[in-house]
């Protein structure tokens, strides 16, 4: 009888597994109360843990083993994934979420059959100034990039070199991912001229730093800005520079060997319901990728401008190793 | 059994973790650095010594092999922020270990309880206490404006003032213990001694209470000294992360520079550094060593 019983404890312990979903997603970007909604309806309990970069993410994924069941990489990370077999294959295009993908986000370069990934937010990458301490325009990435006295000292960028570099890329004119070192020894001037008016290069708590007045601009994300200006009454404004923005879109997708896969594809489904996904639209403030309900959706052009670009918006591409080098070089070199 | 057997078999399981969780990693990093990158981070199994090579030669822009100081002034840089944030942390400590040495049963309890009371609290939360303190408008530019000693300041956070202070605030409690520890074993009737033999109240200090703290400085040294060079929270939050040192250095080659045997590499160089300065130290402690 004890052999059975420790048998079945056994048994048991893989059916237990099944009751837990482990999600690693950007910082603060999953509504709490969708996960909340979500454990009350399946039974299913829900670890969240966040990461404020996709260079996180994907070297977790490479070690191996990281005990995640759901993660939200950007296009660029996510076809690196995929490549490099770290990925599930899910058949995320026969989840009943696939029906609710905005036609324009399915088929894309980073996932072309729709096995891997069902997105979940997309936006912008800029900069956001804060109007009480600078008053001139915000039409060029020239602003931050060679900026005037008022700006000088108080310019805040991510510690990341990622979106940066494609922001000034933007800004000279060099194409994305160029292996050409001419090129990006221009990105790499533009950023170095920059540096002595830069206070930090920090990824962390931008909220309070460019709200409260820390720095005049920061390298920003459309919707974090849109909300610390909607919710808190910064007195910040995201620029529209007119070479462009930095394209984002971050997808669910399932690591390889994940421990519970059928609660991941659940939890995707649940979170691209039209309900669902309006709830967690008006929580995130980041584009939907997928069908909303619109009568409840809280962000128009009228009321969050942020969330809908006037100038045209350049997705990060996937970089070959020579170009990527060329990148970390860059960086390496400016913070050398 | 033996003596012998027991010593052997009792120590076992203390020599298994320490393999497991001590010499099977660092073997597994310095196999990495010398593996050969994965195109996308990862690596792939080999032998290769490209990756310390790069460490001081590097494809400069036009595409030639040159030497680069690049690196070598991030592990200068590095060095040199550890060893003054030895330094200061030393010179502040010895006087506040002295003074809780000297302090009455109860009192001495609470300032020991005091000293490590920092470390009840997440390390991130007492950096991000520091950003309060000198942020813009923060709690000591407040102080000092209302006091009248400035009337307008640059931004005291962001700075390399800022990530000193946070570093010294940081690692000063694990100097305190040990010293306070070598003090508090100081015979009174040695300073009398001294005081007797006409010494000076700076003779006494430099050549009777200095020496026999030394044992405490050396140890406080070593604990301030290593973990610095591995910092990585306080060069980001308050230095601004303008300057890279080793541990953002190897950060950056692990994640946006997907170059794990780079990273690797230089973590070895970190490791070797480390090891350097504990064998220094050791055979410097050892004519030390009490003889009793």
């Amino acid at each position: 009888m004890k052999r059975i019983l420790l048998a079945t404890t056994l048994l048991a312990s893989p059916a237990m597994a099944e009751g837990t979903l482990n999600i690693y997603a950007w910082s603060d970007s999953i509504a709490p109360e969708l996960i909340a909604k979500f454990e009350t309806e399946s039974g299913i309990k829900v670890t969240m843990d966040g990461f404020n970069a996709n260079e996180d993410l994907l070297t977790k994924l490479q070690a191996g083993a990281s005990g995640y069941d759901l993660v939200t990489p950007s296009q660029h990370f996510l076809k690196i994934m995929a490549d490099e077999g770290l990925l599930e294959d899910i058949d995320a295009h026969s989840l009943a979420a696939y029906q609710a993908v905005d036609e324009k986000w399915r088929g894309q370069w980073w996932d072309e059959t729709n096995e891997y990934s069902i997105p979940l937010a997309y936006g912008t990458a800029g900069f956001t100034v804060n109007r009480d301490q600078y008053k001139g325009p915000v039409d060029s990435w020239k602003v931050l990039f060679e900026p005037e006295a008022a700006l000088q000292g108080k310019i805040a960028m991510l510690s990341y070199p990622d979106e940066i570099v494609g922001a000034a890329q933007l800004y000279l004119g060099v194409p994305f991912c160029s292996e050409d070192s001419a090129e990006m020894k221009k990105v790499y001037d533009l950023l170095a001229a920059q540096k002595p008016f830069v206070a930090a290069y920090t990824s962390d708590n931008i909220e309070n730093r460019i709200g409260g007045g820390e720095v005049a601009a920061h390298f920003w994300w459309d919707g974090n800005s849109m909300k610390t200006r909607a919710n808190e009454k910064a007195p910040i404004e995201y620029a529209m520079p007119k070479e462009g923005l930095v394209g984002w879109l971050d997808s669910f997708v399932v690591p390889k060997g994940a421990a519970n896969v059928e609660n991941a594809k659940k939890f995707i489904d649940f979170m691209s319901t039209p309900e669902n996904a309006t709830v967690q639209y008006n929580y995130y403030g980041h584009s939907a990728p997928v069908a909303l309900d619109l009568a409840q959706a809280k962000y128009t052009p009228e009321n969050a401008p942020e969330l809908f670009p006037t100038v045209p918006v350049e997705f990060s591409r996937t970089c070959s190793p020579a170009a990527q080098d060329l990148v970390t070089k860059v960086w390496t070199q400016l913070l050398q | 059994m033996k003596p012998t057997d027991f010593r052997i078999w009792g120590l076992a399981p203390a020599w298994v973790i320490m393999a497991l969780t001590l010499v099977v990693p660092i073997g597994i990093v310095i196999l990495v650095s010398f593996a050969s990158r994965g195109a996308y981070g990862g690596f792939d199994w080999g032998f290769s010594p490209a990756s310390y090579a790069q460490i001081l030669f590097e494809e400069d822009w036009d595409g030639n092999l040159a030497f680069t100081p690049q690196y070598l002034s991030i592990i200068g840089r590095t060095l040199w922020l550890a060893g003054l944030t030895t330094a200061i942390c030393a010179a502040l400590a010895l006087p506040a270990a002295y003074t809780i040495a000297q302090a009455g049963g109860r009192a001495k309890a609470v300032l020991i309880y005091l000293v490590t009371l920092p470390f009840w609290v997440s390390m991130i939360v007492r950096v991000y206490a520091w950003i309060i303190i000198l942020g813009n408008d923060g709690v000591l530019e407040k102080t000092l404006r209302s006091l009248g000693l400035v009337t307008d300041i640059d931004s005291l956070l962001f700075t390399n003032g800022a990530m000193l202070t946070g570093l010294v605030y940081s690692y000063i409690p694990l100097m305190i213990l040990p010293v306070f520890a070598s003090i508090e074993k100081l015979d009174p009737a040695l300073i009398e001694a001294s005081h007797d033999l006409y010494g000076s109240r700076f003779t006494t200090a430099r050549r009777v209470i200095l020496p026999l703290a030394m044992p405490g400085l050396m140890a406080g040294a070593i604990l301030v000294f290593v973990p610095c060079l591995g910092a990585v929270l306080e060069p980001i939050l308050l230095g601004g992360g303008k300057a890279m040192l080793m541990g953002n250095l190897i950060q950056t080659q692990f994640g946006g520079g997907r170059n794990w045997p780079f990273g690797a590499a230089i973590a070895v160089v970190l490791m070797v550094l480390v090891m350097i300065f504990l064998m220094v130290n050791a055979l410097r402690a050892r004519p030390e060593v009490p003889h009793d």
